[in-house]
């Protein structure tokens, strides 16, 4: 804490250190994401065994966006926006977190599965890494701008993750019903594209904290996806 | 919140002279409830308390347009008795000014002046008033005491006794802790919540956070004009106006 500046200017000083590591945050569990389908991709255990020490860095990273956020509350007694802005990041910064966690549970799978040839090429799996890569790269660009409709848009790119995820799931059964050696990596596949649909989901969160803290009003990225198409689905089971 | 509207404002305008110090206000004052009146030094907001009891009344050159309604009576209007009005529209002011007297005789001085003699009626009243007041427990032993030994939170809830007293509908409060320490305010901040059951509060204060904790609506004001009017969980949360929010986050004023 900066103990010679008082004020607007101590507290703008504060806001804009937290700011910056909520953005590191966002680098890392990007980074994460991205290295872990990488080490899977090329069955590299070393990247693997990378993304799983670097979890480290991020939880420590929350942990002190967790103090700051705390001593800001403390001592300057934020309103409005300020407060709005630290309550965003405090949520967020679980969110970015859990995606980094996410890169973990993959790199762990990657490296399961380094010792094995891939029952086949993957290539829906990095394409939804790639999308996930860029669907944080904007939500954190939207809290940046401080724009709700940018923010909204991103929202509904998560139907892209899930229709991959559904899409790899079909293809993924069919290889274990053709041959139940199948089974055990088409599981661990299916683990890893479950953990990038949920990391979807995080964005979709990171999306809505921006529109909070940017309109004070709270929305739900449902309101702003595809509406499910649940005729479809039971329709299908007859 | 379904209160009714204790305290209604038309169009006010205030001249010192030919100085504007109040634009066109108009606003609404819940019953039993306390309503803050923020923003940054010489934006009116004490100029507009003084205007609910008239106390303005008092400066030769100030000249009022407009309406203020309590319970929908027009306290400008020639019906209206000025000293009727301020019993029925106490104050509080920024630093506590007990008269050069007993603790009792402060309370009891209102209704004597309105006709109180009975001494079992005095007695009930300074009780009450005192109790009212959060004071009671600390000076029932010694009420006959000089009333400025008090400490300053005692001698500020004194005065708040004491406007309680006649028994008033509104209680306008003008920086009633700027002069205190933070347990005394504390104290008058947690008494000022207790009164708002029964009497309608309208505060001023500096000390934003105070608007905060106190209130249940908050008035902005700037440069004479209301700027912005709300629940004070949205003011202080998502302030409407972009001025709100400079001025509560601390960018100016």
């Amino acid at each position: 804490m900066t103990n010679h500046l008082t004020g607007r200017k101590a507290l703008d000083k504060e806001l804009s250190t937290l700011y910056n590591k909520l953005m590191k945050l966002g680098a890392l569990a990007e980074d994460a994401i991205n290295k872990a389908i990488w080490a899977l991709k090329k069955g590299d255990t070393n990247l693997a065994e990378e993304v799983m020490q670097g979890d480290d860095k991020l939880d420590e990273i929350t942990q002190s966006i967790n103090e700051q956020a705390l001593e800001i509350i403390a001592r300057f007694q934020p309103v409005a926006m300020d407060l709005r802005m630290i309550a965003s990041i405090l949520h967020m910064s679980v969110d970015l977190e859990r995606i980094g966690d996410l890169g973990v549970s993959i790199a762990k799978i990657a490296k399961v599965l380094s010792r094995e040839k891939l029952i086949k090429p993957l290539i829906d799996i990095p394409r939804m890494g790639e999308k996930i890569r860029e669907m944080v790269d904007l939500a954190l660009k939207a809290f940046v701008d401080k724009n709700p409709d940018e923010a909204k848009k991103i929202c509904s790119m998560d139907d892209e993750i899930d229709d991959l995820d559904k899409q790899i799931f079909r293809e993924l059964v069919v290889l274990m019903m053709e041959n139940p050696r199948n089974i055990e990596q088409a599981m661990q596949l299916i683990l890893v594209s479950r953990a990038l649909e949920r990391a979807g989901d995080h964005v979709t969160n990171l999306c809505e904290h921006t529109v909070y803290m940017c309109t004070g009003k709270f929305i739900r990225a449902s309101s702003y996806r595809r509406r499910l198409e649940r005729t479809e689905e039971s329709g299908k089971r007859d | 919140m379904d209160r009714k509207d204790k305290i209604i404002v038309e169009n006010l305008n205030l001249f010192y002279g030919e100085t504007q110090a109040l634009k066109n206000i108009a606003l609404t004052v819940p019953e039993k409830a306390v309503t803050a009146l923020i923003g940054p030094s010489g934006c009116g907001k004490s100029t507009f308390l003084r205007c609910i009891n008239r106390m303005n009344d008092f400066i030769a050159s100030c000249r009022i347009t407009g309406k203020i309604l309590i319970d929908e009576n027009d306290i400008y209007s020639p019906e209206t008795d000025p000293i009727e009005l301020r019993r029925k529209v106490g104050m509080v002011f920024q630093r506590p000014n007990p008269f050069p007297m007993s603790i009792y005789d402060n309370v009891a001085y209102g209704p004597r002046l309105h006709g109180v003699k009975d001494k079992g009626k005095l007695d009930e009243i300074v009780e009450k008033s005192l109790k009212g007041s959060a004071l009671w427990d600390e000076v029932k032993d010694k009420l006959h005491k000089p009333a400025t030994a008090l400490s300053g939170g005692q001698q500020q809830r004194l005065c708040i006794a004491r406007a309680i007293a006649v028994e008033p509908e509104v209680i306008l409060m003008d920086e009633p802790t700027s002069a205190l320490d933070p347990m005394a305010t504390a104290r008058v901040e947690e008494l000022v919540r207790m009164l708002s059951s029964s009497y309608t509060v309208v505060i001023v204060t500096h000390n934003m956070q105070q608007a905060a904790r106190v209130s249940d609506i908050t008035v902005f004001f700037l440069m004479g004009e209301m700027i912005e009017y709300g629940p004070t969980q949205q003011i202080f949360t998502s302030p409407k106006d972009r001025r709100t929010e400079d001025y509560i986050t601390g960018r100016f004023g």
